[in-house]
């Protein structure tokens, strides 16, 4: 019955998401001249895994006796649905149970409008700001040295913004309804290592792949080589779960490697001496936001010759450009790296502690601050500003 | 009440009361000139001409409307006054289609323009998006129904241009304004309508447009692994059918508009081009052109110029930054033609430019 189960899902997944891949690599080795057009159902991903999740824990004697109605809600629980984050039935459908949940709470719709907002505003503002930038590096003209980094570094900020805006209006719509939805994203390019931002970017994600997927492969527990097999399995499929391409493919073989090589240096290199730490952390935040910006070249890039062509240019100090036009792009860019480097997260803002199911403990107080609250005020009001008839969330896609 | 329920409230007041002051900013900047011309502040336009024409058409004078691609574009308003004695409204936006031209022309019939010079040829009529699909045109601003309207006031974009033109016109922050104003960061730099799109004075001419610059466009445009696009959006049928819905449709429901339609003068390597890495291409935009000029001539209000055949521009490769786009001095002989009524196509003979045209593509050797 479980084989069937979880078989059956990613097989729907498949044939709809993967079937157009399958199709072109065919007419490339063979030349058969398949034509495959599927359209994708929106948010197929996400409800493939929640579902997945379910069978494998009701399997293990880890599901409670959950009335259907609750189920159905969770499967299709709609401000999670197009772009996540992946969510876990222990974790809702105990919340839908509650009678506190079926009472509006002024205070959980105050949080919940101004998580809405900022997610919001990083959405239409700050994704969509950055986004004309990106055609530096993957526009139709070669770049140079420069404008490949400023495009790349932009796309950088942008999926950050745009894919954790998501998030927060994910996670905000749902607060109004008394729903508290997992964290999926936590500052991921304060990262020290890569283990460290696997952690902190897409969390919902890294856990599934982790529970469901890199510890049924065995985990850690067969060896230091097999776990590092393990790992790259778990990296490539993940790679390949973003979308039927190659360049999703190098992009989690990337990854692979990188946690590997993470793993190999915790095992084996040399600790950094206590009065060095903060130095040390400084130089892995450094080391893995480049490699992560690294990586995206191939997230990004519309096929694997568009992506070396990209990383070639980014090696080429020689050729650069650095003109009125790029010097206004490299100061952009620097101030997204300050946001995302140094400005709070939403859940620091907001006090968001999904364990305990607790939010804004300060905007309890009989008086709130006026400049938070009008000052979030007008995040909303911008956010909503910002808005653009043709603007779409990368994530979307997925 | 309780104390959270009343700053729930307050909240969404404040965000009400943001948006409504940014809508009322926006309103009294008017920043595209849509339901003013600019008087208390200083009037500023931006580059992108598919959203810029909707406040022109607004906001000027104008008796004639000057309309292509980006073969049109860097045309200046006052040469084209001078020389055609009119009062001329620059409408071309680059790599438009015909459905774009179109839509832009039809709202500029509303304010009851005399002339329409109409720089044609036969790649704007390739398919292309309905207007409500196509993403670079604002279709909305231009009707002025409620949902474009509000698009343009409900914008925080607009706002920070408005905010900007506000800043411009404070007599102490004019001269930072001023230098910081770029089309990089704020969409309304130019400060002169005749200054829309148009060179700037310290454009290096002739290192854009040279020999050169053409053959290198020629190669690079016949190389087998590129030669492919040049057949992109030639397909007959769907060119005859976009010409007839956009362009005869617009001739015929204006007969008291004259509509001097000219086909710009490509370079004689676009055909060359075509007829040695896309000979079927070549066939398509001559069997159009073969369509199009009786078509076109069939109506009173039409007259028809075809700068192709013109050889001392065309064969001088000089002229060109590509095989296609002519230099400002071309600019300025197109409108020399247009005036002195040269190169028109004879009524009598609608297709004896065309066999001019095919003899001379011929004859041409592309030099190794």
């Amino acid at each position: 019955m479980l084989t069937t189960g979880v078989a059956g899902d990613p097989l729907v997944l498949a044939i709809f998401k993967y079937a157009g891949f399958f199709a072109a690599n065919l007419n490339a080795l063979f030349a058969t001249g398949l034509v495959v057009n599927i359209v994708l159902p929106v948010g197929i991903s996400f409800y493939t895994f929640t579902q997945i999740a379910f069978l494998v824990d009701a399997y293990r004697g880890h599901v409670a006796r959950y009335a259907l109605p609750h189920y159905a809600l969770f499967v299709t629980y709609f401000p999670h649905l197009i772009a996540g984050p992946i969510l876990h039935h222990r974790d809702m459908i105990p919340q839908f149970e509650r009678s506190e949940t079926k009472r509006p709470d002024p205070h959980l719709i105050l949080c919940g409008l101004i998580i809405f907002a900022i997610g919001l505003f990083k959405k239409t503002c700050l994704a969509d700001g950055i986004q004309p930038l990106v055609a530096q590096a993957f526009g139709p003209n070669a770049p140079t040295f420069d404008q490949a980094w400023i495009g790349v570094l932009a796309y950088t900020f942008q999926l950050y913004f745009d894919f954790s805006g998501y998030s927060d209006m994910a996670i905000g719509i749902s607060l109004m309804f008394g729903i508290f939805l997992p964290l999926n994203f936590n500052s991921p390019y304060k990262a020290v290592s890569i283990v460290d931002f696997w952690r902190r970017w897409h969390m919902t994600l890294s856990q599934f792949l982790r529970d469901y997927l890199y510890i049924p492969l065995g985990g850690n527990r067969h060896g230091r080589v097999l776990r590092y097999v393990n790992l790259m399995i778990t990296m490539l499929l993940g790679g390949l779960w973003h979308g039927a391409a190659w360049t999703f493919v190098a992009w989690g073989a990337l990854h692979g490697v990188y946690l590997c090589i993470n793993h190999a240096w915790s095992n084996y290199g040399p600790k950094a001496p206590p009065r060095f730490a903060r130095l040390a952390d400084i130089a892995g935040t450094a080391l893995t936001f480049l490699a992560v910006v690294i990586a995206w070249v191939f997230f990004r890039a519309p096929d694997m010759a568009t992506a070396l062509s990209v990383l070639s240019k980014m090696a080429d100090p020689g050729n650069i450009a650095f003109g009125r036009i790029e010097m206004v792009y490299a100061l952009f860019v620097a101030i997204y790296a300050a946001l995302a480097w140094f400005a709070p997260n939403t859940q620091e803002i907001m006090g968001y502690d999904h364990k305990n199911r607790t939010v804004g403990e300060n905007l309890r107080a009989p008086r709130m601050r006026p400049l938070f609250l009008y000052a979030t005020a007008a995040v909303l009001a911008f956010g909503i500003l910002g808005i653009q008839q043709h603007s779409e969330f990368i994530y979307f896609r997925f | 009440m309780s104390v959270t329920s009343k700053n729930l409230w307050r909240f969404l007041c404040a965000t009400v009361a943001i948006v409504l002051m940014v809508a009322a900013l926006n309103f009294a900047v008017d920043p595209l000139q849509l339901f003013r011309p600019a008087r208390l502040l200083p009037a500023m336009y931006s580059a992108d001409s598919r959203m810029q024409d909707a406040g022109l058409i607004r906001s000027q004078d104008f008796d004639t409307v000057f309309m292509g691609t980006s073969l049109a574009i860097h045309f200046r308003q006052s040469d084209i006054d001078r020389a055609l004695g009119v009062r001329s409204l620059k409408l071309a936006m680059t790599g438009s289609n015909s459905r774009e031209q179109g839509f832009v022309l039809t709202a500029a019939m509303d304010r009851g323009p005399k002339r329409v010079i109409w720089q044609m040829d036969d790649w704007i009529f390739r398919d292309a998006p309905a207007i409500d699909s196509d993403i670079y045109v604002p279709a909305d601003l231009y009707r002025r129904n409620a949902k474009g309207i509000a698009g343009y006031l409900f914008s925080g974009a607009m706002a920070r241009e408005s905010l900007w033109i506000g800043a411009r016109a404070i007599p102490p922050l004019e001269p930072i304004v001023a230098r910081l104003t770029n089309g990089v960061m704020f969409k309304f730099p130019i400060s002169r309508v005749d200054d829309i799109n148009t060179l700037r004075p310290d454009f290096d001419v002739a290192r854009f447009y040279n020999a050169q610059s053409a053959v290198a466009a020629f190669r690079r445009i016949t190389d087998p692994a590129r030669s492919s696009e040049l057949a992109q959006g030639y397909d007959y049928g769907a060119m005859v059918r976009n010409f007839e819905r956009d362009a005869i449709t617009l001739i015929a429901s204006n007969p008291g508009v004259t509509f001097e339609i000219y086909f710009a003068p490509y370079s004689i390597l676009h055909f060359a081009a075509m007829r040695d890495a896309s000979p079927a291409t070549l066939k398509t935009a001559y069997d159009f052109a073969a369509y199009a000029f009786p078509r076109l001539l069939q109506f009173p209000n039409v007259r028809l110029h075809d700068f192709r055949e013109v050889k001392e521009v065309t064969h001088d490769l000089g002229n060109y930054g590509d095989v296609i786009h002519h230099s400002p001095a071309v600019d300025l002989k197109i409108l020399s033609w247009l005036a002195d009524r040269q190169y028109v196509v004879d009524r009598g003979a609608p297709l004896a430019s065309l066999e001019r045209l095919k003899a001379q593509v011929e004859a041409y050797r592309v030099e190794r």
